[in-house]
């Protein structure tokens, strides 16, 4: 709910003022979240727009139980020493001032630099130009996020705070001034915004420091299972959801994703839940957020460990030890869970295994060819015998979708419940949110993640669309890989929206940019839902679309192609290339356009006091 | 007391050398060569993907694998064969299939892979790729040979025949001295 009052048509004399400043020594401005700086005082090539310009005081304006974020921009031409001072709001306000480095990646593709990694700093920050861990020559801009985290508690009303740079002799200051309104931010999201990652083995290899001193009982150890909770946490913190796949694609379970079995047949059983119970446990029960701004709540989703070969070994497929074996575990596991208490999170059944990585014959992820359905209808049967019908714990069936959606929507009706949808595919089927939502079925949309060459602005189309479209979520399908180095030669961060901490001395991720921008989207988009009451129809939506692209309602869906009526196993991905159309008011979108649905969203805030 | 832990350590391979690893997956690689049919084998990938296999479009990079498609039935009897195999190796071991597919240069594809996700030779992902000399010999000559390539893991090659006598493709029966439990879980 941020708002960096830089109007476009104010913007010319402060940006003006702005160089002067710089030209005399060092400088503080401002910048609204959607401009990223560069190290060198621009606004990267992406970001630019008309009126893209720094501030020389930053004007938030946020309702509660929320964010509120800008970049403030330290420019100092001659280099060398510097600190940053940020003093804090009143105490007694409950609100927080919480202050990022920006970390400037160098892009080989690009041949330049974009900032993305937040390295969480405590203020008085001291440190010089150019900054020596990011190794910039002749840096002279160093960025840091603003976030202002605004409590429910919070009294409406104007509050204000300095920020304060020191530059050898040079002293600046620059206001950082806080509108809170009476509007709160409900505590569930309109949407959810899923961020995907696969095992565990990667924390070893993004963590090395953590890993050397922890040796061989690396993933074994309490800082192990601490790191996986930090990952939850991230992501719950800023308004997301964490999962992780605990299987490979030939069945290979990871230690800490499932109980450990004995036997075999009807002998078959739980033998051991502590590294389950150690991995899940405070996850469930909602413990291992305590501490976070938005408090303790158990994990909405997890995927459960079931595959082709767990719990029931292939080896007895389509005979009586089969059923035997899945039954007795999964039961075991629902009386588990019961016991626990474990009775808010769904608990998902998911087939993420291809053929293609040749360990079982069927696909159980974006299915193909229409014979592999039977599969899916066997567990569904299998899970109904393993779960009483009226159990608590909430197991749910999910099936990630692409070619064969439409077809998967009626022939799996009452088996698959939760429906994630290649989202170029769902755009040609305006029909399916009320088929699958008045049936009570959950349903995402996947896609991946823009790297930090786009404009903040297209990640949030992402949190838009499932929210038009009247769905409930999207998925990043992989979020915590961020590349070999992501510092000194990123790859774009295109599967990554966290970073390792680790070269910070952190055993914990930290934040991205975009993170934080998706974050703020989607407090945005929560605020909106709850003017639903008020602004009936799709006047609210319509809007919404309208400010956020110009566009109308009808333009978020797509014409049904051609290949839409083919087999689909004739279909190849270039046909979808050559029959979808691509709009330059999606393709082409600019940096602001998330920033005048803010603007309306506090419009309507304003308006509800 | 002492001998019996060793022995009890031995028989569970905790103790096993190289060689004496080695001669227990040469024995599973020879009951293998038995039990495998080699007919089945060939039933596995369906000729419309066969087709595939090999097809480049710059455009669909992902053309062959999207294609890929296996008959369930002999898919499943051959694996149930491997995995009943992998049971009788002195310690956790995976019996893997692989297929030749015929090209020039020769190519090969892992057909069927097990739940540990050990292999020497396959390449994380991939659909086919390279033939491996080691391959290549157990084909054309049909001897067994035994690979240790990456350190801690050991594979016996053998070959798999057919009902004419012909042999059809190979297994791959490997195992490492110290499994990582997390390796490829992705």
């Amino acid at each position: 709910m941020s708002d960096v009052r830089i109007y476009h048509s104010l913007i010319c004399p402060a940006a003006a003022l702005a160089v002067a400043c710089v030209c005399a020594g060092a400088s503080l401005t401002a910048l609204p979240e959607y401009f990223r700086p560069d190290p060198f005082g621009a606004i990267v090539e992406p970001d630019r727009t008309a009126g893209a310009a720094t501030a020389t005081e930053s004007v938030l304006e946020t309702a509660r139980a929320a964010y509120a974020s800008c970049h403030l921009v330290a420019t100092i031409p001659e280099g060398g020493h510097y600190d940053l001072e940020l003093q804090p709001f009143p105490a007694t306000s409950g609100i927080q001032a919480e202050l990022y480095r920006e970390w400037f990646h160098y892009l080989p593709s690009r041949k330049g630099y974009f900032s993305d990694a937040l390295i969480p700093i405590q203020p008085p920050y001291r440190s010089q130009l150019p900054e020596p861990d990011n190794r910039i020559p002749k840096q002279t801009v160093q960025a840091f996020w603003l976030d202002v985290w605004v409590p429910r508690t919070a009294e409406p009303g104007a509050y204000q705070t300095t920020a304060v740079l020191r530059s050898g002799a040079k002293t600046v200051r620059m206001l950082v001034k806080l509108k809170v309104l009476t509007a709160i931010v409900p505590s569930e999201g309109a949407v959810a915004i899923d961020h995907n990652s696969y095992g565990t083995s990667w924390l070893a290899d993004q963590y090395p420091a953590l890993a050397k001193r922890l040796g061989a009982n690396f993933f074994t150890s309490d800082e192990f299972f601490e790191l996986i909770h930090a990952y939850h946490r991230i992501f719950y913190e800023h308004r997301g959801v964490f999962h992780q796949l605990g299987y490979g694609h030939a069945g290979k379970v990871g230690p800490e994703f499932a109980p450990l079995l004995e036997g075999s047949g009807k002998g078959k059983h739980i033998a051991d839940w502590t590294l389950f119970d150690r991995h899940y446990g405070p996850l469930f029960d909602g413990s291992a957020f305590a501490g976070t701004h938005r408090g303790r709540s158990p994990i909405p989703f997890v995927y459960l460990p079931i595959n082709p070969e767990w719990p029931a070994s292939f080896l007895w497929w389509g005979e009586p030890g089969y059923e035997r074996e899945f039954v007795n575990v999964v039961s075991e596991m629902e009386r588990h869970f019961r016991e626990k208490g474990w009775t808010a999170t769904r608990f998902e059944l998911f087939f993420n295994h291809k053929k293609r990585y040749k360990g079982f014959p069927w696909d159980g992820d974006e299915v193909r060819f229409a014979r592999d359905y039977s599969y899916f209808k066997e567990y569904a049967r299998l899970l109904k015998q393993a779960v009483p019908a009226d159990s608590p714990v909430k197991f749910v069936f999910r099936a990630d979708v692409s070619w064969t959606m439409e077809r998967q929507f009626k022939e799996l009706a009452g088996i698959v419940n939760f429906w994630v949808c290649g989202g170029g595919e769902f755009g040609w089927n305006p029909g399916a949110p009320k088929l699958l939502k008045d049936r009570g079925d959950i349903v995402w949309i996947y896609g991946g993640t823009p790297p930090i060459t786009e404009p903040g602005s297209h990640l949030t189309t992402d949190v838009l669309r499932p929210w038009l479209w009247g769905i409930d979520g999207f998925v990043h399908w992989q979020t915590a890989a961020p590349g070999e180095d992501p510092w000194f030669h990123s790859d774009g961060g295109g599967e990554a929206l966290v970073y390792p901490g680790d070269r910070f001395g952190i055993e914990a991720p930290v934040a991205s940019i975009r993170l934080k921008i998706q974050r703020n989207a989607v407090q945005d988009i929560t605020l909106l839902d709850s003017f639903r009451r008020a602004i009936k129809g799709e006047r609210l939506t319509a809007e919404v679309a309208r400010r956020f692209n110009d566009t109308a309602l009808d333009e978020w869906w797509t014409p049904r192609p051609r290949l839409a009526d083919r087999n689909p196993e004739d279909v190849s991905n270039a046909d979808y290339e050559d029959e979808l159309p691509k709009s330059p008011k999606f393709a082409g979108l600019d940096s602001a356009a998330w920033q005048r649905v803010h603007n309306y969203t506090l419009q309507l805030a304003r308006e509800a006091q | 007391m002492i001998c019996k832990c060793a022995l009890l350590f031995a028989a569970t391979g905790l103790f096993a050398q190289p060689d004496s690893r080695s001669s227990g997956l040469d024995r599973v690689a020879q009951v293998a060569t038995v039990m495998i049919d080699g007919d089945t084998c060939r039933r596995i990938q369906t000729p419309r993907s066969a087709q595939y296999l090999l097809q480049k479009d710059a455009r669909d990079p992902w053309k062959a694998s999207d294609n890929f498609d296996v008959n369930d039935e002999a898919f499943i009897e051959t694996k149930k064969t491997l995995m009943r195999l992998a049971r009788l190796c002195p310690e956790a071991c995976d019996v893997n299939l692989w297929m030749p597919v015929p090209s020039d240069p020769p190519r090969i594809q892992i057909l069927i892979r097990n739940v540990h996700e050990m292999s020497q030779f396959w390449t994380w992902g991939e659909l086919h790729q390279e033939m491996p000399p080691e391959m290549k010999r157990v084909l054309d000559t049909g001897a067994r040979v035994t690979v240790s390539r990456r350190p801690g893991m050991i594979s016996v090659l053998a070959p798999v025949y057919d009902s004419v006598g012909d042999i059809v493709c190979l297994v791959e029966v490997v195992s490492l001295a110290a499994p990582d439990p997390r390796e490829n879980v992705k």
